[in-house]
């Protein structure tokens, strides 16, 4: 008996003493750490290149002992692929067009925007790219622009619309990005289509179009550093392009334009969320609002030459190279883009499915 | 310095029933430990993924989570079998996968059969600098061929500076013959192991038989090394033959616009598009196809016959 009694001493006292250890740890402390010795781990799941310090330099300088781990996806389907497959990430890096998805699927929590100081600074027309369904689930950070990139000395007339990609005067020097929805995207600039209301027929055509394109089309380019140097060594005489390409081949004094195509360029936004379910929501929250810091907006500017959705880092551009690349002469150039609209699961489907088979016909 | 157990005299370490047993087990548990590794890995990173991929084709739609909300189907594989392009791309896939393990095979013969009867105390010089290659990135490699056949490439720059051409070959890259040509190269390697490996089982007491009875070395060779090498020739064959047909890297860096594979179209739906259940519907039927090739192939060889 005594054997047994003194059994369920010691039981009683180890789970006690467990019981203390753990409320310990749970407690939340009293005051919360300074930044400096703030301590913890954050993973970002994030395009290659953005884990470049240069990119959180403001988190990294101002929160030192925190940890922060990237993991690298390679596209927006990648990186939705992933998250969906149930990436523990704490942070995600998206792009519009590909917003919806996240929160139908119920991965991404709200952004509790009171908690970021330089909230104040993204204009209201960024601010509502990052709502869906009312509510403020992502934070945009970076955005540029998608147009025709063209050799002057090749093309001297310049280009003035979206079709130069399907103009068989170019046959054998045309590039276009290997992605579907973007291919649906120029097709209905073209026509004048509402590009979220295709109709099947619509699709059709489109498809029919692009593999029409495809005898005129030298190689579908999938980074922008093939981009880039399929278009120095003159194969490449126009190509879909971002600016960051437009930038890099200015920079290495190739003689190219960035096209102001009369349906419009297309603009897009690229956007982080966080993680639903992360137990490290706080510290997420803190790396976004760094994120927002003027110092790491300076850098994407001038390093990858996308835009900063910190208005302060906009308006202090005084490089002409860069005033060009962002149009900042043109006061009005986001109100003539057309910014990308999220699309369905279902018109995802579909316009990848149309891309397959336009690379699959013969 | 002998230790007692090994002078100890057998019949006293493995006579009787209870040292039988004894001894079988042990060699169930060699067997094991040999077996378990390679068990366990083939089961993690091959049994799982294809019985995942299989049941990911089945499934009907792409909405809700990743392992919830299944609905099963076979609607994949109708949209499969109901594109006409998908299965001419099959079919394209599988005969430039042909063309390559032929090339492949012919081209790396007189490389094995050199290192296996003529290269003397360098054999193993030689066969490091066969395998060479190996020790740079493949990407690498393949990029080395868009530099090679590029307008402003190494045989353009060549055949204009010799006066052949006067405006540079476009024909040379971003085809579906650059791709070809650069998967036969990447191939030769592996080719030449299996051939060398099978010349060099060749007895040569078989070549001074021959050369009694008067055989000249053309007759030796058709008499004797070609067809006791043929197993090593099938073996390169399928070895280049099967992974070639899901190829997609390659196609990606120098077919061009027009130069895909079937298996481009599966990388797509599974990184471009996040349609995992249509990609493994392809993936599924490319299997099937690559099984069912490599059975008539199997079976119109017969290598038992070729062994005797």
């Amino acid at each position: 008996m005594k054997s047994k009694w003194s059994m369920l001493f010691i039981a009683r006292g180890l789970i006690l003493a467990l019981g203390l250890v753990l409320s310990a740890c749970g407690a939340a402390p009293a005051t919360e750490a300074p930044p400096g010795e703030l301590t913890g781990n954050l993973t970002v799941l994030d395009w290659a290149g953005y884990d470049a310090e240069d990119f959180w330099v403001d988190f990294k300088n101002t929160y030192p002992k925190v940890t922060v781990n990237f993991e690298i996806g390679e596209s927006d389907p990648d990186i939705y692929a992933k998250m969906k497959a149930g990436d523990q990430a704490d942070i995600f890096h998206p792009y519009t067009g590909w917003l919806q998805f996240y929160v139908d699927e119920g991965l991404v929590e709200e952004i509790d925007t009171s908690k970021l100081t330089n909230w104040d600074k993204v204009p209201d027309y960024f601010k509502k790219i990052g709502q869906i369904d009312g509510k403020q689930y992502f934070v945009p950070w970076d955005w540029g622009f998608s147009s025709i990139l063209y050799r002057t000395d090749k093309i001297p007339d310049g280009i003035d619309s979206w079709a130069a990609l399907m103009d068989p005067k170019y046959a054998g020097h045309i590039s276009m990005w290997d992605d579907g929805p973007s291919a649906v995207t120029v097709s209905s600039y073209i026509h004048g289509w509402d590009e979220t209301k295709i109709t099947p027929d619509q699709l059709a055509q489109i498809k029919q179009e692009w593999i029409d394109q495809r005898k005129l089309n030298l190689t579908y380019w999938a980074g922008e550093p093939e981009l880039d140097q399929a278009m120095a060594s003159g194969d490449v005489w126009l190509a879909y392009a971002w600016q960051g390409a437009y930038a890099t081949l200015l920079g290495q004094g190739v003689p190219v334009a960035y096209a102001n195509p009369k349906e419009k360029r297309n603009s897009w936004v690229g956007v982080y969320g966080i993680r639903k379910g992360t137990k490290n929501y706080d510290l997420a929250l803190k790396f976004l609002d760094q994120k927002l810091a003027v110092a790491t907006g300076n850098n994407v500017v001038n390093q990858f030459y996308y835009g900063s959705s910190n208005q302060d880092v906009m308006n202090g551009i005084t490089d002409t190279t860069l005033k060009e690349v962002f149009s900042l002469n043109d006061p009005n150039i986001l109100q003539h883009t057309n910014f990308t609209p999220n699309v369905t699961a279902e018109q995802r489907d579909a316009w990848t499915k149309m891309w397959a088979e336009v690379k699959a016909a013969p | 310095m002998t230790t007692p157990i090994q002078t100890s005299p057998k019949s006293a370490r493995f006579g009787g029933g209870a040292s039988l047993r004894k001894r079988g087990r042990d060699r169930l548990s060699t067997f094991w430990i040999l077996y378990l590794p390679p068990l366990i890995w083939l089961g993690l990173f091959f049994l799982i993924p294809i019985v995942l991929m299989a049941a990911f084709s089945f499934r009907a739609d792409t909405y809700g989570a990743l392992f919830e909300n299944w609905n099963l189907g076979l609607n994949q594989y109708a949209t499969v079998i109901a594109t006409g392009s998908y299965w001419r791309l099959l079919g394209v896939s599988s005969l430039m996968a042909f063309a390559v393990s032929i090339s492949a095979v012919v081209l790396s013969y007189p490389l094995s059969y050199f290192l296996a009867f003529h290269s003397g105390k360098r054999a193993g010089l030689y066969l490091v600098l066969l395998l060479v290659p190996f020790w740079t990135s493949y990407l690498l490699r393949v990029m080395a061929w868009k530099i090679m056949l590029g307008t402003d490439g190494v045989i353009n720059s060549l055949l204009m500076y010799v006066g052949v051409i006067k405006e540079p070959l476009e024909a040379l890259l971003y085809n579906r013959n650059a791709v070809i040509l650069t998967l036969i190269y990447v191939w030769i390697p592996f080719a030449a192991l299996p051939i060398l490996a099978a010349l060099q089982r060749i007895e040569w007491t078989l070549f001074e038989a021959a050369a009694d009875l008067g055989a000249r070395p053309y007759h030796q060779f058709m008499r004797i090394t070609l067809p006791l090498s043929l197993p090593g020739v099938f073996a390169a064959f399928f070895m280049v033959f099967i992974p070639t047909i899901g190829e997609y890297v390659t196609p990606l860096l120098v077919g061009g616009s027009r130069g895909f594979m079937y298996g481009n179209i599966i990388q797509d739906f599974f990184t471009k598009a996040a349609n995992w259940p249509l990609g493994s519907a392809l993936s599924m039927i490319m299997l099937a196809a690559t099984l069912i090739l490599v059975f008539i192939a199997t079976r119109l060889i017969k290598l038992e016959d070729l062994l005797q």
